[in-house]
């Protein structure tokens, strides 16, 4: 078995690999099928690229949940920042009259603070990511409400709310920009960067990084630093795209966003997987369920059948990766415990 | 597999936990200590209780149920809308119950150990897909009442002589089996030992297959029953019940509270109905003490914060011994 941190640096002149080549092909049959049979869905360019402002925000917050899980990780709590970090925005624009784009900055430095917290509780006080996320979930969840109060603010400047519903010469919508610079942004970082080379490191055997030298904490801790400064973004895009604040509007992105990450070819172990995945799930999510929307179909069977694209796509790549069946896999799931001597009886 | 040292010591701290706070919000709220209001507190968390036992079982094979919230929710809409549609006796009502939670407890268990997809990855998909199911069966129609047949399975007694309710029997009579079977059978101990290290069990001849999948059906089997107890208690159902309380996340604490490890091999069935137990208690003192509702969930985060960080010398020595 090759070591895929290697594997993926030789062919690292291809952007994408066979899983996220897939995935293209499959996100361009959609959106040619959804634009013959469902009127309304490519009614013009503008308008077509006009529906990316529904779930972009969901975009940003798995390129930061992307991240954490690269390092064999996962971060309940993005939901309850992502409300916090807008509720904070919006109440230091609201009753300390500060200018909106100085709020929106501060916004997302809490949502990197929280995240800071998330990161050193579980490095610190050796905790499991699932435990302790979702235990500052449900705190953050509780602030962001206690701070939102009766009547949550709403009615922002116009200028601020471009930033959800605009668009340059009402074409290109300012949140495809957004998330257009993000995702290349993280792409370069994941895959051109030492960090990003220590992030999978990490996420693909945390003792060998630290054996090799490698500061494990401080790198775990700055995934969470990531996702949650992404997390209080795509908040406070959500708050201008709605113009009004909720302290729950996050409660939706969570298991949406797991889903993208996971569809976009991220190892849920950690140490496997790109950038350039998750960037196509999030669009071939994201436009099929406007499709299906458009096509009259209700929410409840649009998460459905994203549910059911999720245990297809994970089941055929299981099948497709023919790293043989029952016992390899077995040995391959469970390959934290000792991994280095499972691989050599498995050779 | 070394039996944990003191394993009862989690035990002897919830109900420790739970007694203090009950003195210490009787002494500052007089009302908190009345009867009615403790059989409020104990009847109040059978159903997270429920729920917790089957998260339990599944966490200690090292894996994790999300979807036990739209289970719940499923198999309380569907019960009910059937008896207000229909008039679905209770027997055939504890039927279908017992029928959605094995099929669906089932599927998550296939696709786990069959297809060796991720348990999270597995549940986070049948959560999309139940909670559908869910919301295409109800077609916007709500529960709004239950016949007293139900009323009485979820609030009532058996007989004048027994004063608890029956919830909490059911729920007492589910603990001793889920006791019982985790730590007195081999079907138990195959349970650990996954959770431990699930080649080496492998190779010592345990059905790893065949085991998750049981594991897997007893968690939804315990959701849909939380469900229909939940429907009898309550007297209604929703579209979002289960779901909209997120209930999978407040079962998971639950059993972490218990003294289940998330990592696996070591489960505690008493300690997860304690840690409902305690759980219930808190989140009523918090209203006697008069705490806006908005600070409730904070507590519950501070509450496993805390107590993850008590287990954390135990997780050392474990560690330690490895």
């Amino acid at each position: 078995m090759s070591n895929s941190v290697t594997a993926r640096r030789s062919r690292s002149r291809f952007p994408l690999g066979g899983w996220e080549s897939s995935l293209l092909v499959l996100f361009v049959l959609q959106v040619l099928a959804s634009s013959f049979s469902i009127p309304g869905f490519f009614d013009s360019f503008s308008s077509w690229l006009g529906l990316t402002e529904n779930f972009l925000p969901f975009g940003i917050v798995a390129l930061g949940l992307s991240v954490v899980i690269l390092t064999g990780g996962i971060d309940l709590s993005v939901g309850s920042t992502a409300g916090l970090g807008a509720i904070v925005m919006a109440e230091l624009w609201l009753h300390l009259g500060m200018p909106i784009w100085i709020a929106v900055m501060i916004g997302v430095a809490l949502g990197a603070l929280v995240g800071l917290i998330n990161g050193l509780i579980i490095t610190r006080f050796n905790t499991e990511p699932l435990i302790a996320t979702l235990a500052t979930s449900f705190i953050y969840r509780s602030v962001g409400t206690a701070l939102a109060g009766e009547s949550p603010p709403s009615g922002f400047p116009d200028s601020f709310n471009a930033l959800g519903q605009g668009a340059i010469g009402g074409l290109i919508p300012y949140q495809l920009i957004l998330f257009s610079i993000l995702a290349v942004l993280f792409a370069l970082l994941m895959s051109r960067s030492a960090y990003g080379r220590k992030i999978v490191m990490v996420g693909y055997n945390g003792d060998a990084a630290r054996y090799s030298g490698l500061r494990v904490g401080r790198i775990v801790t700055s995934a969470y630093v990531i996702s949650g400064a992404m997390a209080a973004l795509a908040g406070i895009v959500l708050a201008a795209y709605y113009s009004a604040v909720r302290p729950d509007m996050g409660d939706i992105l969570l298991l949406t966003t797991i889903t993208t990450v996971v569809l976009g070819g991220i190892s849920i172990f950690g140490g496997e997987g790109s950038i350039g995945g998750v960037v196509i799930a999030v669009l071939l999510l994201g436009f099929l369920r406007q499709g299906m929307l458009i096509a009259g179909f209700s929410d409840m069977v649009t998460t459905m059948v994203t549910g059911a694209i999720l245990l297809a796509a994970i089941t055929i790549r299981n099948l497709l990766s023919g790293r043989g069946t029952g016992m390899a896999l077995l040995v391959r799931r469970f390959r934290n415990l000792g991994r280095d001597k499972l691989t050599e009886a498995t050779k | 597999m070394t039996r944990a040292p003191r394993r009862e010591t989690r035990e002897v701290t919830l109900i420790l936990a739970t007694i203090v706070t009950l003195i210490v919000v009787g002494i500052i709220n007089h009302d908190f200590m009345t009867l009615q209001n403790i059989r409020f507190m104990i009847l109040n968390s059978v159903v997270l209780s429920l729920l917790a036992l089957g998260q339990t079982w599944v966490i200690a094979t090292k894996g994790i149920d999300l979807s036990v919230a739209p289970i719940m929710g499923l198999t309380a809409v569907v019960t009910g809308l059937l008896e207000q549609g229909s008039g679905l006796p209770l027997v055939g009502a504890i039927g279908i119950t017992i029928g959605i939670g094995i099929v669906l407890g089932t599927v998550n268990g296939l696709l786990v150990a069959k297809l060796n997809i991720p348990p999270i990855i597995v549940t986070l998909g049948t959560y999309s897909l139940y909670s559908g199911l869910m919301f295409i069966y109800s077609n916007g129609t709500d529960v709004v009442s239950v016949p007293p047949a139900y009323a009485t399975f979820g609030n009532g007694t058996l007989a004048h002589w027994l004063p608890i309710p029956i919830p909490v029997l059911i729920l007492a009579a589910i603990l001793f089996l889920c006791w019982f079977v985790l730590g007195h059978t081999i079907f138990g101990r195959a349970v650990l030992a996954i959770g431990n290290n699930a080649v080496a069990a492998y190779n010592a001849g345990v059905s790893v297959v065949a085991t998750q999948i049981r594991v897997y059906m007893i968690s939804g089997l315990l959701a849909a029953i939380a469900g229909f107890v939940f429907l009898c208690y309550t007297g209604s159902a929703t579209v979002t019940t289960g779901t909209g309380d997120h209930v999978e996340l407040q079962s998971i604490a639950v059993a972490l509270i218990g003294g289940t490890a998330i990592v696996g091999g070591r489960g505690n069935m008493v300690g997860t109905v304690l840690g409902g137990l305690f759980l219930s208690v808190v989140l009523t003192a918090l209203v006697f003490l008069h705490v806006p509702p908005i600070w409730y969930s904070a507590g519950e985060g501070a509450m496993i914060l805390v107590t993850v960080t008590l287990g954390m010398r135990q997780n050392a020595a474990r560690k330690a011994i490895r």
